[in-house]
């Protein structure tokens, strides 16, 4: 009998050991639908994948909800969102903004930090498996090192521009809390980084380097530095500006670089077709989501002109001031601003955009013209297909008009700013595309002055700004673009002038504050004034 | 525990629980390694013990259900009337109750048939349940048949017992949201949005047009409730089976080696359709609309103990050892599709619509996998039954933790001391029993994030390369490989005791616990992480409290008895730090709880030093003439809204119950019984998220509650825009009289086949005592941001109940 029991027992023993096997204490956890590190070996077709995580992060920095396109234009004085019949108040984020009476805690502000950091962490990673081999890459080493460096100067160009002292992180692998760098500091890293990289960048344009860096876009992007080097760091840059422009503006022949005669298509639903876009961040409303301005600034009733898959919001609008400024023969009016009666294909007018707004804190879903400049076509979704414009080949030819009219060279400033004013007024006066020496050392039109129920109160005008009507032209013809604020703060106009119900609330406005939940973490920050 | 194997309330229908079992205090539970670190619950089936003649019991019920407090939104006739007052309502001429359009007086019923039998040697018990139930909002239903049996078997003289069980469960249920791509949240029968949209709605418009169809509007995020509820159909069909079984081997006296083995598969199949009348198609021009999805989870549990137990004199002596392995996969997949030539096929024929073939609709499909391994023995001895000591100690290992921390040791010990016992007690006749207890158990926690500690990629955003749009390779998440168990550290005092014949029994129990290492999704600085969270052991919370049971019999004659039970707690926590090794944040604070849009504000603030559940927003004081707020600032003077600043914000309550009490009682009258349960809470605030959204009456555009225009602070009506401030912030105190039932025994002492019969009514939820405005004090308590009242939760419902129970 004993002995049965035995067996009894050691056969539930094997059975015990049978089932458990070797897996008894072994507690290695198994994925399905992750990749762990350990077991990637990299191979040098995917590259492309390591390249596109590098890039992918610049689509929510840009059109993105709260994206650097709110931060450039609605702390300036071409776009506001007014509360709405149907919301838009949000816990006063949108006014704060238009006032500059933000906090360390501004959302925009606060998400811009994160999206850019992780395009920076993105592209440290690239160059990191690139450099250390990890990723074979071969002959491409030397060109694509210096591609993910221009796109990281670019992400720490976003930083410098909106943060100014910032953490500069460029190892990967370095986990330590950051330390911040002044604003010189990043000024001298990007020049440093880029000039340092240029002879190694790609110097061609077309589908396979669209959305990148190559030396072209690189050229654009130093010079938009050295533009704003003043702001930066106190110390004017304009000449080493001109050098890059005249860079690029020799080489354009021959790269394919032009103006497109129809200002239009830098901005349609296909824009990769445009020959003017020297920088483009590209979005696709299957593949690659985030452009999402038209959600924003149509009323919901715009959905059945458009006949989309999605319901807009109805929020942001031209500010009227700035809509005033503009020449009614300027076809950009038209190109840039959704005006006027809104109608279904069926020809029912659905809603009437007026250019009037009553005030930041109320106004009329019809209120203010709305941001038209990038097509919607019928059947749009809550994202769009258009390619974000970063930088234009216009943009090239204004950077040198301004940094010749800043020389005094104002006849041939003059020159370019036709040119590129030529195609807006082709189809109505061209005459009136002529830029004269005389104009160039105008004041702006601009009515800069508080704005009480459609009357200009406490009116300031901008005759007394220094190459005001360059300034406007800026306006015109990068409107909606993300470059506003930028501007402003180079012109001085940013926390001096009046505009819609917006007062100048410090100098200290030129800069953001360092989100407070990043001051929280990290006590070598120290705060912007 | 579910006999011993883990599981959920709804595993086993209530009608075939015999008995369940509340474990609460660390030393306890700790044998039962991390699935009991917030105690066990052990739910004991019903079991034949024994000789047995053979019964069956049929229960019964049917109820109905009724919105227990509605919100009280303006009336089409309050519409005209403020019209008419200069306000900018819009009249479209009706009057609808919106939410009467969308609800209904439910009606549920329940069935449940038991069959026992058997001999010493093998005995059977078997049931089967049935539950057609009906929702409050039309169309919701609950549809469930459960199976279970039950068999046991001993041989070799009772050396050697078996058992084996068997639980299937189907159920199916209308479902009213899409489930999306996330899986497990099953697509759900309540769509708070279509809830929402009732409450919002213009009380003048009408439900349809004059043409019969549903009347629609353009306006943003205003939607027909009614339609969006009839023209889109789902079904989620839920299966479950349990397998398990257990031998028991007894070689020696003594000596007893036991195997458990158990499997448990669960799976859900869901499909849901929008048709072409649906605003799907009407404002977004999608054509037809449907989804598909399906979800399953397997657990597999084997358990060995081997437990030695022997008494000698007055010594008493167990030893147990044991080994346990758990594991658990789930899988899920999810398609979309929209733009379909027809609305017949519902979701039955996914590959006619267009938009996947587009590119527009997406699928997605995911598995995961944890295991834990335990270790264990547990030592109990006991002299005279007067001295009790049980030790016990857990080594246990998840696949969770960074690979050195995935194992942890947990030791607990409890001692106890029958004072009653004692000959210098032996005088006190009206003592029955005294009992100190003292106890101290360490019990582990592991994270919910399966994979929290890996340095993971996934191919994701896409990026344009070469004219292609390429999938990146993106980071999944900040990983933390040095993640390892949070510890609770527990310490009780007990007493348990009982008096005079056991007409006034109870136990008094006292508790500090120390949770270290405890797991946080904490805040890391962006740069050097790409991302601003990761899971991590950083914070120390401690928890002290008191929990008394009052047990006692006013009556107890042969007609009439009255039993009533008293139970009170109370818990007090800090947290005492947020820092660890690897992290250290230089503010000692973060914030908990979101508003959601278009607020967009966190409501608590958890902080060194201060309890969790703290409200942290603006303290109003007053209005001014033109309906703004007034706020006190940092320094407590007043300040206009228009001024305040993030440094005015103050802790405005806490959302946490300093108290809870509850009280049962039982009376018996010759056949009749009548119970009744109340319990409440008191001591805590709520945010009353139905007013801080629906009582403003500046957005004009949408409904809101009655009370919008009334004065505020008695002064003036509001004119501001929508602001977390303290005015919505309430004493959440209450007393329900949660469940009264009121029962009947028949007399069945002649009756040959009827052993008992008894009938009863019940009504759940009968009423609540509260100064609360909003529908129901009782909200979510758990987690970091509590007493946060959700905006459009599920309605609370009172419930009447009729059933009959029957023995044969």
């Amino acid at each position: 009998m004993k002995n049965r029991h035995c067996i009894y027992t050691g056969l539930m023993m094997i059975a015990v050991m049978l089932f458990t096997g070797s897996a008894c204490t072994k507690l290695d956890p198994e994925t399905f639908s992750e990749i762990v590190e350990e077991n990637i070996t990299y191979k040098e077709s995917d590259t492309a994948a390591i390249i596109a995580q590098a890039y992918s992060p610049l689509r929510p920095v840009m059109a993105d909800w709260m994206g650097l396109f709110d931060l450039q234009e609605e702390s300036a004085d071409e776009i506001i969102t007014p509360a709405r019949p149907n919301g838009w108040y949000d816990g006063g984020t949108y006014q704060r903004m238009h006032r500059h009476t933000w906090t360390s805690l501004q959302e925009q502000p606060s998400s811009l930090w994160g999206r850019v950091y992780l395009g920076v962490v993105n592209a440290n990673r690239a160059i990191s498996l690139i450099e250390s081999g990890e990723l074979p890459v071969g002959a491409a080493k030397p060109s694509l090192l210096a591609e993910l460096k221009a796109l990281r100067t670019y992400y720490y160009y976003i930083l410098c521009d909106n943060f100014g002292n910032v953490p500069l992180i460029i190892d990967y692998k370095d986990l330590s809390v950051p330390k911040q760098s002044k604003r010189q500091e990043v000024y001298d890293f990007m020049v440093k980084e880029l000039n340092d990289n240029m002879a190694q960048l790609r110097e061609s344009a077309g589908t396979g380097m669209y959305g990148r860096f190559n030396k072209w876009a690189a050229k654009t992007l130093l010079a938009k530095i050295y533009l704003n080097a003043q702001v930066y760091t106190g110390t004017a840059a304009f000449p080493q500006c001109l050098q890059q422009c005249n860079d690029i503006i020799q080489a354009a022949g021959t790269v394919g670089y032009m103006l497109e005669p129809q200002y239009r298509d830098n901005f349609k639903t296909n824009n990769e077709t445009s020959r003017e876009l020297i920088f483009t961040i590209p979005y696709d409303d299957v593949n690659a989501l985030g452009f999402i301005i038209h959600m924003k600034t149509l009323d919901p009733l715009s959905q059945q002109v458009f006949r989309m898959e999605a319901q807009p919001w109805g929020g942001n609008c031209a500010v009227p001031q700035f809509i005033d400024t503009y020449d009614a023969a300027d076809t950009r009016l038209k190109d840039t601003w959704l005006q006027g009666p809104q109608k279904t294909p069926a020809g029912v007018e659905v809603i009437d955009y007026v250019k009037y707004v009553e005030s930041i804190e109320k106004s009329k879903s019809n209120e203010g013209y709305r941001i038209g400049k990038y097509e919607i076509k019928v059947g749009a979704k809550g994202s769009l297909s258009n390619d974000f414009p970063v930088f234009r080949y216009a943009d090239v030819l204004m950077m040198k008009a301004e940094c010749l009219l800043r020389a005094g060279q104002t006849a041939e400033a003059a020159a370019l700013v036709t040119q590129v004013r030529q195609r807006a007024f082709a189809s109505t006066t061209p005459a009136k595309a002529i830029v004269t020496v005389a104009d160039l050392q105008k004041g702006s039109s601009y009515q800069y002055g508080y704005w009480n129920n459609g009357q200009i109160t406490e009116l300031q005008g901008g005759a007394d700004v220094t190459y005001g009507r360059f300034l406007d032209e800026l306006g015109w013809e990068f409107a909606a673009e993300g470059h506003r604020r930028q501007d402003l703060i180079r012109f001085g106009i940013f926390t001096t002038k009046k505009w819609f119900q917006h007062r100048p609330n410090g100098d200290n406005r030129k800069l953001f504050f360092i989100p407070q939940e990043e001051m929280n973490k990290n006590p070598n920050l120290i705060q912007n004034p | 525990m579910i006999d011993g194997i883990p599981g959920t309330l709804n595993t086993v229908a209530p009608e075939d629980i015999e008995s369940i079992d509340v474990l609460k205090d660390g030393s306890a539970a700790a044998i039962y390694g991390t699935r009991g670190t917030n105690g066990v619950i052990l739910i004991t089936t019903k079991k034949l013990h024994g000789d047995m003649r053979p019964t069956v019991q049929y229960d019964g019920y049917v109820s109905v259900q009724t919105i227990a407090r509605r919100p009280e939104f303006l009336t089409g006739d309050d519409y005209r009337r403020l019209i008419k007052e200069g306000i900018d309502f819009v009249d479209y001429g009706a009057s609808t109750d919106w939410l009467k359009e969308i609800t209904r007086t439910p009606v549920s019923h329940t069935h449940n048939l038991s069959f026992q039998g058997g001999s010493a040697t093998t005995n059977v018990t078997a049931s089967f349940n049935y539950r057609n139930w009906q929702g409050l909002f039309l169309n919701s239903d609950n549809k469930q048949v459960t199976g279970r049996a039950d068999v046991n078997h001993s041989m070799l003289d009772g050396k050697l017992k078996a058992n084996l069980n068997v639980i299937t469960r189907s159920r199916t249920y209308w479902s009213g949201v899409d489930a999306g791509e996330g899986g497990f949240s099953d697509g759900n029968s309540f769509n708070s949005y279509v809830y929402r949209q009732a409450l919002i709605r213009n009380p003048t418009d009408s439900v349809r047009n004059s043409k019969g169809d549903w009347l629609e509007r353009n306006i943003y995020f205003y939607d027909n409730p009614v339609a969006y509820l009839m023209e889109s159909y789902g079904q989620n069909d839920e299966r479950e089976t349990r397998l398990n079984g257990s031998l028991t081997l007894e070689p020696i006296k003594d000596l007893k080696f036991k195997l458990l083995l158990s499997g448990n598969q669960w799976s859900e199949t869901r499909g849901y359709a929008e048709t072409k009348k649906h605003v799907s198609t009407v404002k977004n021009n999608r054509n037809g609309y449907a989804s598909r999805g399906n979800s399953e989870r397997r657990d597999k549990l084997l358990e060995f103990t081997t437990e030695y137990a022997r008494s000698f004199q007055k010594h008493r002596l167990s030893l147990l050892g044991g080994y346990s392995y758990q594991d658990n996969t789930r899988e899920n997949f999810y398609m979309q599709n929209w733009d379909f030539p027809t609305d017949q096929y519902s979701y039955n024929s996914m590959e006619t619509g267009n938009a996947l073939k587009r590119g527009d609709a997406v699928m997605g499909s995911f598995k995961d996998k944890w295991k834990l391994i335990g270790f264990f023995g547990r030592l109990s001895y006991n002299w005279d039954d007067k001295y009790l000591l049980l030790a016990s100690v857990r080594h246990e290992g998840s696949t969770k933790f960074g690979s050195n921390n995935r194992w942890g040791t947990f030791p607990a010990v409890s001692l106890g001391w029958r004072v009653s016992k004692e000959s210098f007690m032996s005088g006190l006749t009206w003592l029955d029993d005294l009992k100190l207890r003292a106890g101290f158990g360490v019990t582990g926690t592991i994270p919910d994030d399966l994979y929290a500690s890996l340095r993971s990629f996934n191919y994701g955003n896409r990026f344009l390369v070469n004219g292609v749009w390429v999938q990146g390779l993106d980071a999944v998440r900040n990983p933390n490989a040095d993640l390892r168990w949070e510890k609770k550290e527990e310490y009780n005092i007990g007493l348990d005791f009982s008096l005079m014949d056991s007409r006034i029994y109870g136990s008094i129990d006292a508790y500090r616990r120390l949770t270290k290492d405890a797991l946080f999704d904490y805040q890391v600085p962006v740069p050097p992480y790409p991302m601003p969270e990761i899971v991590a052991n950083a914070a120390q919370i401690r928890n002290t409290g008191l929990e008394v049971l009052l047990n006692f019999v006013p009556v107890r004659n042969k007609n009439f008895q009255w039993t009533s039970g008293l139970n009170y707690s109370t818990n007090k926590n800090m947290l005492v730090s947020l820092s660890s090794s690897s992290f250290a944040a230089t503010n000692d604070y973060f914030d908990a709880g979101y508003t959601g849009e278009p607020i967009q504000e966190a409501t608590h603030r958890v902080q060194v030093g201060k309890p969790i559940g703290n409200f942290y927003g603006y303290k109003s004081i007053g209005i001014d003439d033109n309906g703004r707020w007034i706020i006190e600032g940092k320094d407590g003077k007043p300040v206009a809204s228009a001024d305040k600043s993030p440094d005015d914000k103050k802790i405005l309550g806490n959302g946490l119950p300093k108290h809870f009490l509850g009280w049962n009682n039982t009376v018996q009258y010759k056949n009749f019984d009548l119970n009744i349960t109340m319990r409440g809470a008191f001591g805590f605030q709520v945010l009353n998220f139905q007013r801080l959204f629906y009582e403003n009456p500046k957005v004009v555009q949408y409904n809101m509650l009655n009370t919008a225009f009334d004065k505020v602070y008695g002064k003036t009506r509001l004119n501001d825009d929508l602001a977390l401030v303290s005015y919505y912030i309430e004493n959440g105190d209450y007393w329900k009289i949660d469940n009264v039932t009121l029962g009947y025994n028949f007399n069945t002492k002649g009756l040959k086949y009827i052993r008992n019969a008894r009938i009863y009514v019940a009504a759940l939820n009968l009423a609540t005592i509260t100064g609360y405005k909003g529908i129901d004090p009782e909200v979510n308590r758990i987690g970091l941001a509590p007493g946060d009242d959700e905006r459009d939760k599920y309605p609370t419902t009172r419930t009447f109940t009729a059933g009959v129970n029957l023995t044969f």
